[in-house]
């Protein structure tokens, strides 16, 4: 046990430094983690104040009265989607390494697959989003809109991110590992993502079917909770349905990455094709 | 005889990528033209109706000269795609030439450039139409209407988007082959265009130097006229100077990429050396 | 854990193929077809054959990239399906002519990496480095970017990340192919040492040359199958291999063309007058011949002997000239 673990922590530390080659310092890191996301979400807030401002809006969403709680709201939106969108940028990138051929080098190895996973997802999370959430941090400390209930729901928020971020990388990773098209995935994960989890309005906004399409995914629980956390003061007791989905989630997805592997890599070795299909 | 051989070349262009795009048509382009369009007018449609009940803030009417609010998105939403699909083909029709390798053997070609990149809109412009349907199609289930204020105005507004948008691909083009990039390019000025030009929203909102930055890009007046020809209640006369605004842009952005492609070209090829 | 080497037992490896699209007809394609191979510590074992003879399909599968069909691989005593983590440990692989490896860190960080993933003791991970870069040359370069080295370079760290976990067997697929002359020739060097150090080394090569000068035992395959295994040396006798022996004469008087034609040698014009003489025969006529053609009062200007090679052998097993014949290793 003693000795997974340590050979768990190896295979996490060379990930990680292979991510942090990969990503530190690239232009693109800076663009798609915080210029991007801090146009869009302007454009985001620009494009929904004209509901926002309707007299009735006060009424049906409070929030929606104060133009600081407001972006405060779609700010968080955006840390949390651009920590789960990084997941599906880097699942794509790792998908690379089937026509490089290191990926053969890498099921060569002793090392454990789902770990490779879940490593090479946590190594890219820390690199791709350490920017941005200074940013948001910086923001929301500025826009004077934090509302939390105790010192700790700040570690709530981080575990809130963190944990389901990684499942969910682990999950995309061995999914594009196997993929014949991994281009297509990374369209259909784009748009939608945003759209089902409420990133850019509230749950309730959101017509029954979407809630329920949008339940599936771990960005979605994450919302739910840092918001509720940071800007409506919320105690972990009132959360906790919340984060037991979660978790509940998280377990399913790399349940579910742990048996995309074993098939996968038992197809792999029947067939030389490394594909699920 | 010029007139002839350019003619040849946009019309081959044309030709070439219809039968390539046939063969091999990349659906992730047009998932993601349509999809990003579709979703933004159901949020909006879903805001208007769960937080706004039916309505807008005052400040709307007056920035877009309509209460439509719905209307005016879709619209918006609508060009914000066609200009991103555009700028797709046209200004990456060449890195894409580059990354296949075929560019060497286009630049050795007697065949001037600008006949070709018209050749790749033209293109982009007809395999749009499928696009439109599949919009028109949310935009109609969502119960959706567009006023017209002026036929003729929206049809002069809708080309001089495309106008617009092909002048700045010109110079977006030679920039990504020199710079052997797209990706960080395409995507930034994607972002820039739809906050600063009026896509979604009214400019008013935006602060004072944001909006002059605005206007220097011909977009910003393209869609002025659109918006303004469509659900703004106005005519193609009221809004006669924003076209010329728009077009004389346009002529000077098309002029400063032609005139800096052949440079952008060169140090394209002595960058893969 | 006995080093009782890599058994290979009757190795089946089918493939299914689908002809056309989803719903074409299936069928399979056979890579291997029954192939039992030893590759014992401390040796150096060749596998040849001509492309599609199946050589690439059987390292994968020692390697435990794929999985046979039918048949077992046991790797000193480890199966190689049921125990394939154990497996992996003691295992390496490097193919020549792929890069496989990260561009975007330096060649330490590459080998560091590596190291990690194959669990090698902290202790010592560093010192291996260390000597493994000087091993390949890339002492120099260890600290630079990999998307900086030079086609050569790239390959010499491939070679040094396939010794990274020291491994007991080593698996080399074609390991010079595409490589300069003097980096193919200290690779050669390498492994030879290992070999000697008690490495097992499984080699597949188009260069003959190379499979004569390390092979000591050599499996000859053909459409997945068994064709001849033996010592270069032997597979060249078992295969009744033919060198070349040519005698320039300046006159060719009648004595002399008797000679010829008893030895069964051909006659064709030499460049600057004269004739050739060429007798395809067993090294050891070259003698016999020079001393008839002397003995009947001919000259000799100059004789040229060239040996049997492997090559020769393994054409005429391959295209059927020879039927295969199995040497005991």
């Amino acid at each position: 046990m003693i000795d997974a673990t340590r050979s768990a922590a190896r295979v996490f530390a060379a990930e990680s430094l292979k991510q942090h080659r990969r990503l530190f310092g690239q232009p693109l890191v800076v663009f798609s983690m915080l210029v991007w996301p801090i146009l869009q979400l302007a454009t985001t807030y620009y494009t929904l104040r004209p509901v926002a401002t309707a007299s009735a809006a006060a009424a049906h969403w409070p929030l929606a009265a104060d133009p600081h709680r407001l972006l405060a709201f779609l700010a968080t939106g955006t840390l949390a989607y651009a920590f789960f969108f990084s997941l599906v940028q880097s699942a794509w990138h790792f998908s690379f390494e089937r026509t490089t051929g290191t990926l053969e080098l890498l099921f060569l190895s002793p090392a454990g697959r789902l770990t490779l996973m879940i490593a090479n997802g946590a190594g890219a999370l820390l690199q791709n989003a350490w920017l941005l959430t200074c940013f948001t941090t910086a923001a929301l400390l500025g826009f004077g809109t934090l509302s939390v209930a105790s010192w700790w729901m700040y570690g709530v928020v981080v575990l809130a991110l963190l944990i389901p971020a990684v499942a969910w990388g682990a999950f995309l990773n061995s999914l594009l590992v196997f993929s014949r098209d991994s281009a297509f995935l990374y369209t259909v994960l784009d748009e939608p993502l945003w759209f089902v989890s409420g990133v850019r309005l509230p749950h309730f906004a959101l017509p029954t079917a979407v809630q329920v399409v949008g339940a599936v995914f771990p960005l979605t629980g994450s919302l739910i909770a840092v918001r509720g956390a940071l800007l409506e003061g919320e105690t972990l007791g009132t959360l906790a349905p919340t984060l037991g989905w979660l978790t509940l989630l998280s377990a399913l997805l790399l349940a579910a990455a742990a048996l995309i592997l074993r098939a996968g890599e038992a197809h792999a070795q029947r067939t030389g094709k490394l594909r699920l299909a | 005889m010029a007139t002839a051989t350019a003619w040849r070349t946009g019309r081959a262009t044309t030709l070439r990528t219809w039968h390539m795009t046939r063969r091999a048509y990349p659906w992730t382009y047009a998932v993601g033209t349509v999809l990003p369009a579709a979703l933004t007018i159901a949020l909006g449609y879903l805001g208007f109706h769960a937080i706004g009940g039916g309505e807008t803030g005052a400040d709307f009417e007056k920035g877009s000269g309509t209460s439509a609010y719905l209307a005016y998105l879709a619209v918006g939403a609508t060009a914000f795609q066609f200009t991103v699909r555009l700028i797709l083909w046209s200004a990456k029709a060449l890195i894409t030439e580059q990354r296949q390798g075929t560019l060497g053997a286009l630049l050795i070609a007697p065949a001037t450039r600008l006949p070709y990149l018209l050749g790749f809109t033209a293109f982009a412009v007809l395999s749009s139409i499928a696009e439109f349907l599949t919009l028109g199609v949310v935009i109609g289930a969502l119960g959706i209407s567009i006023p017209v204020a002026s036929a003729p105005g929206a049809v002069a507004g809708a080309l001089a988007l495309i106008v617009a948008v092909f002048a700045l691909s010109v110079g977006l083009g030679g920039l990504m082959i020199a710079a052997g990039e797209a990706h960080i390019s395409q995507n930034t000025v994607f972002i820039v265009l739809g906050l600063l030009c009026g896509y979604t929203f009214p400019r008013d909102y935006l602060p004072g130097y944001v909006r002059w930055l605005a206007e220097a890009f011909p977009t910003t007046a393209a869609m002025d006229v659109l918006h303004g020809t469509l659900t703004g209640g106005h005519t193609l006369t009221d809004l006669a100077p924003r076209l010329a605004i728009s077009l004389l842009l346009s002529a000077a952005y098309l002029l400063l990429g032609v005139r800096t492609l052949p440079y952008f070209e060169r140090r394209a090829v002595e960058r893969t050396y | 854990m006995p080093d009782t080497g890599i058994e290979v037992r009757d190795l089946h490896k089918e493939f299914p193929v689908r002809d056309r699209g989803l719903f074409g007809p299936r069928t399979t394609k056979t890579a291997v077809n029954g192939l039992d191979l030893d590759i014992p510590a401390g040796r150096i074992t060749g596998l040849l054959g001509l492309n599609g003879a199946g050589k690439t399909t059987t390292i994968k599968i020692l390697a435990t990239l794929l999985r046979p069909t039918s048949g077992t691989v046991r790797v000193d005593d480890l199966d190689s399906v049921a125990d394939a983590r154990a497996v992996r440990r003691r295992i390496n692989l490097i193919a020549g002519g792929e890069r496989m490896v990260y561009t975007r860190m330096t060649g330490r960080e590459n080998l560091w990496y590596f190291g990690q993933l194959y669990d090698v003791p902290k202790r010592e991970l560093r010192a291996r480095i260390d000597e493994l870069l000087s091993l390949v040359g890339l002492t120099q370069a260890a600290d630079t970017m990999v998307e900086r080295y030079s086609r050569g370079m790239t390959q010499r760290l491939a070679i040094a990340r396939g010794l990274i976990n020291d491994p007991a067997y080593l698996l080399l697929d074609e390991p010079t192919l595409g490589l300069d002359a003097p980096i193919a020739r200290d690779l050669r060097r390498v492994v030879a040492r290992l070999a000697a150090e008690g490495t097992g080394v499984l080699l597949t090569s188009h260069y003959l040359a190379e499979v004569e000068e390390l092979c000591g035992h050599v499996y000859v395959i053909a459409d997945g199958r068994h064709l001849a295994a033996g010592s270069p040396a032997e597979l060249k006798t078992a295969t009744g291999s033919l060198g070349t022996v040519r005698v320039t004469v300046p006159r060719v008087p009648p004595a002399v063309a008797e000679v010829a034609t008893r030895f069964g040698a051909t006659r064709t014009p030499a460049d600057g007058g004269g004739e050739i003489l060429t007798l395809r025969s067993p090294d050891h006529m070259a003698g016999p011949l020079a001393a008839a053609i002397v003995g009947a009062g001919g000259a000799i200007t100059a004789l040229e002997i060239k040996e049997a090679s492997l090559e020769d052998a393994i054409l005429a097993l391959t295209d059927g000239t020879v039927p295969g014949a199995v040497v005991p290793a």
